[in-house]
């Protein structure tokens, strides 16, 4: 730990050498002044969280039994969020022009000369990269952050102690590596933030690690990102091969000026798509693209805070980051190879997670499907040549899905874990979840593309791309347009038959079986929760609503009959409804999810007329480095009219078209279900139940997820796992028994010459002289082979 | 520190002298006084620490590749045979890993070893002398006893302190590495009896010894290669002649596997370092494909192996010999990135793998079982070990940050630089970031297989052990650090807690504190292995093409190539460079 010690004095601000500033990169088309002479502080963004890591590993060395970890960590990621808004300001200030940005240093990290002239240098530094995209970035991962430590807070209360400890040291070890991975300014620094990101993920997935499914979905969760890390790794490498450098200001002149670090011409050179391609086998790993999603649905065994910081807003979108963060070299390539790909990769990814989620229950998992669904969207936009439209929607999406994420979270955590969309109804209208409701509306209208909602807009963006982008650039991008419009139908029903099946209806539920949350809502018969808790010294000091008014009995008691130590007769189950910390968490996500449609509208930044604030930030930093490419895409039409137009109307289309479906379905009876819906039960939405059945096999395949899981079991693990034992017995027999046998050859040989005596030394003095007479032999062979 | 300086020549040969002499302390102390031996072990290991800090801060780190406190005694004159000591950069960074686990191991070895103490830590301090006098030996003879040396004391440690099957184990582990080490002497011997016809009279002394190797014949360094290789190879251990390591990590005692992981095995590739690779360049880029090639079945074959192991020791065993893959695949690449990488790689595994046993071990004393059916989920009883060893693993995964990190990458990307056939551009030059040499991409891409690979076992084996349902043996007997079953050697000794005690964390301390150090200040070790490698880098590659058959197509390519690179200053234009360049670029 000393080493962090040591760094406290950088975090503070003190270490006068330790930074240093850097120009506007000159060489590039849209080359700005210096962008003013960023000091230390900005180190405290990636150092405040790391901070709060060592404080709350003190926390664990201590035993500290208080929610004490969970103050540090949003204190200080309130702290970081208030010097990326600095950072931010300092950035932008200064008027202007695009390609602004400054470097500053924390310490010598590798920096190793491999050749007699000082260019032929590894350098790879602790030194951070600040532009307008990673303020962008280091906004939403702070603020987020620190409003998602608020809930969890309160979410992991029930585990106060050791493991609420581990899980605020895993939290804010991971801010700090996603600050690494935004903020560094090389490709390697990018990569330890990767990595790291990886690792806190690893550790949260597995955070319940009695648990089996946990853990296998932590290992799955890092095993999969490893193999689009080699990717990634492979493209760093190949990287510093054609470059001699993977610091992003070398990086960036050398992309500006076309040309490789040996002089050639970038355009015409096989790096120009090779280096693109690898990056992005890392990039659909981590943001789980294309066949690498498997790892995500099963990462929502972690708890929902993880899932909503990690494994919705921040995490998952470094994938988009990293694309967008040398954007130039993508648009390098005249035949723009790598991002037709990534086009493509995005609009399958996004339509096959989609058909899923329309099919299974588990509302999680929906909600992590969604993510890779959304995902899918912001590839597609990048691959569309609208990295504006990608930024925006990772950015909207961030919001308006944490939002999401922690209203399912406060549903799990109200009612014993229960995520089967069939096991409860009515949920808003039970007493203290009402903001609950709100919320997931609030999410729900952002997802689907409900007007005027961030989440409308910016899909907007991506879907105009689809068919603005000419087909000569990228290849087939109407048909990604189709894809992504077909797609944003799907994800509009899929979405509201969550909300109308789960949120409003009739008041009805099952409680769910996870110990830990069922205690919180079991209390004696004949008394409510309150007086339960109140009695009982409950942990939680905020108010608990007890609602008699939902059907109790039936299947409640049926089901929690499964526990062997409840016991239906003399106890019951009320939901408990989330508490101060919570809900302020809630309120403050919605309404910034609410806020950020604003957003689009602000054109005070240079570049702002297209994508609003986002558009203005994209403009100002290095990807505009790409503008002369992207200006290119435009010209294609929607039958005959601007998509960029048009879209507002078609995409608000679809998206009421999704939700009618989803309300003729799954809507409850009454004003609640449009007046179209006719479902009267929680678990029975008859023409729903009746479309699946008709679908059959169909419907059956895509609730077991198209058995991709299997399939790579038996095709990619199971095979591994022959060949490893095939590998044991080889070495075993094969090879040590090979060696055995020489083994036994002199021992044969001494027992034919000793009678009785028998003796290691012996042995051992045979092998000597049989050591010797090979010593000569080689001699001798070797002195033959010297005279030839 | 001047006042150490003027008695230089004795500094080196202290280090080993110390722990002999608390050998025959410990050895001598009357029966019974087992607290009394373990206090004169521990500051029989705490000494050369002392004695090593010092001598770490008066080396010039900046000048490495030069001999420091040289110092040569008279042995054996009608063979040329001297006692000759002296460090540079990558002797000093061995001693110190040799030193640090010095008391590590002794620490580690209170609880574990309570019967005949008195033998098991004379040998332990023996063995410690003898490996820091491999590392200081600057007398080719003086180096080959030594080296040879250390598989006494390593031979007895675990055919009397090891598990059940510890003397087949012992006997194998001697006789493996002993064959291989006495065809290395045949090929020392000879270049030695070369010196003799060139030259006139007998020499051992390295230099003189090397700069007449490098001027063999190419055919000479061929045989040599294999010869020097045998020895060091299945020391390292390399595939195919790794068997003997799996069974001796499995049956030695915890601080037995320690040093076996943490230096012997370093004894193999320091050999490459020294004496193949700066002794034979023609051969070793002659074969550095085939040694690469090996290296790569090693990870990824080894590595698949530790998959299916239920034995937890015997899987880190397997994953040494894939993890020093790496570090051999790093040596091959014969440029400075990929030497560098290596030497820290040599390190780095000592830090990260010694640790691992040392969790084990501390698993074992408790649980007297190693087997994942077992035991397992330890994360609910232990938290304290179940955290090392989280954090140890992620440091053998190469998890960037801590510090097998950056010898991994470094290693992997000496290999992806090294290609003249990938990265040459027609006209003598290579790509900026590009080195000569025989590898390449796909040699590092297959080698980057190997990251999954290591990701998988190692996770798997926290799944087990760390993670996952509560697990113990049947007749485990909770907060009782041993019972009665059936171990004849592990009767008698204090109980445990059921978590690690304050020993055992001040044990894993330093180790961690190291890996998190080397992983993100890593520049100081970079500095000081950057000049030396790269003057290596260069010799193997004017030295390789004096030799190398005329009609090798590796002398198609000019001889010094200049390596293209354009300027970059911030605002400057970027022009192709002149076509006639003559600067001078080492290739490698």
């Amino acid at each position: 730990m000393t080493d962090l010690i040591n760094q406290l004095p950088l975090v503070l601000g003190m270490a006068g050498d330790a930074a240093h500033a850097s120009g506007g990169h000159a060489a590039g088309a849209h080359a700005g002044p210096v962008a003013g002479q960023l000091p230390s502080w900005v180190l405290a963004m990636p150092f405040l969280p790391l901070l709060a890591c060592v404080l709350c590993g003190l926390c664990a060395v201590f035993k500290v039994r208080t929610k004490l970890p969970a103050v540090i960590t949003v204190v200080s990621l309130a702290a970081a969020f208030v010097v990326a808004l600095l950072a931010y300001q300092a950035t932008m200030s200064g008027g202007a022009g695009a390609g602004q940005y400054a470097v500053v240093k924390a310490w010598d990290w590798i920096n190793f000369q491999f050749g007699s002239q000082s260019t032929q240098s590894v350098v790879a530094n602790f030194a951070f990269y600040i532009d307008a995209l990673t303020c962008l970035w280091m906004l939403f991962v702070c603020g987020l952050g620190a409003v998602i430590a608020l809930y969890a807070s309160e979410y992991m209360s029930h585990d106060v102690g050791p493991g609420y400890t581990r899980f605020f040291v895993a939290f804010n070890l991971f801010v700090f590596s996603m600050a690494c991975l935004v903020m560094g300014d090389n490709l390697l620094l990018l990569f330890l933030g990767w990595e790291g990101v990886g690792l806190c993920s690893y550790l949260l997935i597995g955070y319940f690690y009695t648990k089996p499914a946990a853990v296998a979905a932590g290992k799955k969760a890092f095993i999969v990102n490893r193999i689009g890390d080699v990717g990634l790794s492979m493209g760093i490498m190949a990287t510093f091969v054609v470059f001699g450098t993977v610091e992003y200001t070398k990086l960036f002149e050398l992309i500006a000026a076309g040309k490789t670090g040996a002089g050639q011409d970038l355009a015409t050179h096989w790096s120009v798509w090779v280096i693109p391609a690898l990056l992005t086998v890392g990039a659909f790993g981590k943001s789980a693209q294309l066949f690498f999603y498997v790892w995500l649905p099963d990462a929502m065994e972690g708890p929902t805070p993880v899932s909503a910081l990690i494994h919705a807003a921040t995490m998952v979108t470094a994938g988009v980051f990293l694309i967008a963060r040398v954007y130039p070299l993508y648009t390098a390539d005249p035949s723009l190879t790598v991002l037709t790909v990534v086009a493509w990769a995005g609009a399958i990814t996004a339509l096959w997670a989609a058909t899923i989620e329309m099919a299974i229950f588990d509302i999680k998992r929906v909600m992590g499907y969604s993510t890779i669904s959304q995902l899918g969207f912001m590839f597609a936009g990048l691959g569309l040549l609208t990295p504006v439209g990608a930024a925006f929607h990772t950015f909207t999406h961030a919001f308006f899905k944490a939002t999401l994420f922690l209203g399912v979270g406060a549903v799990m955590h109200g009612f014993g874990g229960q995520l089967d969309l069939r096991r409860m109804s009515g949920v808003m209208w039970m007493k203290g979840f009402g903001l609950v409701g709100i919320a997931m509306l609030i999410g729900s209208i952002n997802l689907s593309g409900v007007p005027f909602t961030a989440g409308y807009f910016s899909k907007d963006m991506i879907l105009a791309a689809g068919f603005a982008t000419p087909g000569t650039m990228i290849g087939g991008a109407q048909w990604v347009g189709w894809i992504l419009l077909l797609t944003a139908g799907m994800t509009a029903y899929y979405t509201f038959r969550t909300y109308l099946r789960v949120y409003v209806g009739p008041k009805e539920f099952v409680p769910g079986d996870d110990p830990d949350l069922v205690d919180m809502g079991r209390h004696p018969k004949g008394t409510t929760l309150d007086e339960h808790h109140a009695h009982h010294g409950h942990g939680h000091g905020h108010g608990h609503g007890h609602d008699h008014g939902h059907s109790h009995g039936g299947v409640a008691d049926r089901r929690l009959a499964h526990r062997q130590d409840f016991d239906p007769t003399t106890e019951e189950f009320d939901p408990h409804p989330p508490g101060l910390a919570m809900k302020a968490a809630i309120a403050i996500v919605m309404v910034l999810s609410v806020l950020a449609a604003g957003l689009y509208f602000y054109k005070g930044l240079p570049g702002g007329e297209h994508g609003g604030w986002v558009g203005g930030v994209v403009h100002a930093s290095q990807v505009s480095g790409s503008q002369a490419v992207v200006d290119k895409a435009h010209g294609g039409t929607f039958f005959g009219q601007d998509p960029h137009k048009v879209m507002y109307y078609v995409s608000a289309l679809i998206g009421f078209i999704g939700i009618l479906i989803a309300a003729f379905l799954h809507g409850p009876k009454g004003w609640q279900g449009l007046f179209i819906g006719n479902r009267q039960k929680c678990d029975v939405a008859p023409r729903a139940d009746r479309l699946a059945n008709l679908f059959g096999p169909l419907t059956k395949l895509a609730r077991n997820k198209y058995y991709v899981d299997e399939i790579y079991d038996a095709l990619i693990v199971k095979q591994l796992w022959l060949t490893s034992h095939i590998l044991h017995w080889f070495d075993k027999w094969l090879v040590d028994g090979l060696v055995n046998l020489f083994g036994l050859m002199p021992r044969g040989a001494g027992s034919i010459a000793r009678k009785q005596q028998t003796g290691v030394l012996h042995e051992y003095a045979l092998r000597m002289a049989l050591g010797v007479a090979l010593v000569l032999a080689i001699v001798i062979v070797v002195k033959v082979g010297g005279v030839r | 520190m001047p006042d150490l300086l003027e008695y230089a020549g004795l500094i080196l040969p202290i280090g080993i002298i110390l722990p002999l002499v608390f050998a025959a302390l410990v050895a001598i102390t009357p029966r019974g006084k087992n607290d009394l031996v373990r206090a004169l072990a521990l500051v029989g290991t705490m000494l050369p620490i002392a004695w090593y800090i010092p001598l770490a801060s008066a080396f010039d780190w900046s000048n490495g590749s030069a001999t420091h406190f040289a110092a040569k005694y008279q042995w054996f004159t009608p063979l040329g045979l001297t006692a000759s000591f002296g460090a540079d950069v990558i002797t000093m960074l061995l001693l110190g890993l040799t030193v640090l686990l010095g008391p590590i191991c002794v620490l580690a070895s209170y609880s574990a070893i309570t019967e005949r103490v008195r033998t098991y830590y004379s040998w332990l301090l023996i063995l410690q002398a003898a490996m820091t006098g491999v590392f200081v030996a600057r007398d080719l003879m003086m180096f080959y006893v030594f080296f040879e040396f250390t598989l006494v004391p390593l031979y007895i440690l675990i055919n009397l302190f090891g598990s059940t099957n510890r003397k087949a184990a012992a006997t194998k582990f001697f006789l493996y590495t002993f064959t291989g080490s006495i065809i290395t002497l045949a090929g020392l011997i000879y270049i030695a009896w070369q010196h003799k016809i060139a030259r006139g009279a007998w020499s051992f002394d390295f230099n003189q010894l090397r700069d007449l190797a490098r001027g063999l014949s190419f055919e000479q360094q061929k045989w040599l290669f294999w010869a020097m290789l045998a020895g060091f190879a299945i020391k390292v251990p390399l595939f195919p002649v790794h068997t003997w390591l799996p069974l001796a990590h499995t049956e030695a005692p915890t601080a037995g596997s320690v040093i076996l992981a943490g230096v012997l095995l370093k004894l193999g590739t320091y050999g490459i370092y020294r004496f193949v690779i700066d002794f034979l360049p023609a051969a070793s880029t002659y074969f550095a494909p085939t040694l690469a090639v090996l290296s790569i079945i090693g990870i990824l074959y080894a590595g698949l192996i530790c998959w299916v192991q239920t034995d937890v020791k015997k899987l880190v065993a397997y994953s040494s010999v894939s993890h020093l893959g790496y570090c051999v695949l790093g040596l091959f690449a014969l440029n400075s990135v990929g030497l560098t990488g290596s030497v820290l790689y040599m390190i780095n595994h000592g830090l990260s793998t010694g640790a691992l046993f040392l969790l084990i071990g501390f698993m074992y004393e408790r649980y007297h079982t190693r087997s994942l059916k077992e035991v397992g989920g330890l994360a609910k009883v232990m938290p304290i070990w179940a955290s090392f060893m989280v954090f140890f693993t992620m440091a053998s995964v190469g998890l960037p940050g801590l510090n097998g990190f950056i010898s991994e990458i470094m290693c992997l990307l000496g290999t992806f630089q090294a290609s003249g056939l990938h990265w040459g551009m027609g006209d003598g030059r290579v790509l900026p970031g590009a080195t000569w040499g025989e590898l390449g991409p796909w040699y590092a891409f297959a080698a980057g297989l190997g990251v999954i690979v290591t990701a998988m076992y190692l996770l798997i084996m926290l799944g087990k052990i760390v993670w996952g349902p509560l697990k113990e043996p049947a007749g485990h007997d909770h907060g009782h650090g041993h019972g009665d079953h059936g171990h004849d050697d592990h009767g008698g000794h204090a109980k445990l807690s059921k978590d690690l005690n304050a020993r055992e964390i001040g044990v894993l301390m330093p180790l961690a504190v190291l890996c998190l150090v080397l992983g993100l200040f890593p520049q100081p070790l970079l500095r000081a292995l950057e000049g030396p490698t790269r003057e290596m880098a260069r010799n193997i590659d004017r030295f390789g093409r004096q030799q190398l058959p005329s009609d090798d197509p590796r002398l198609q390519t000019p001889s010094a190539p200049v390596t293209a690179q354009a300027a970059i200053a911030p605002g400057a234009s970027i022009t192709p460079p002149a076509p006639a360049a003559t600067v001078g670029g080492e290739g490698r």
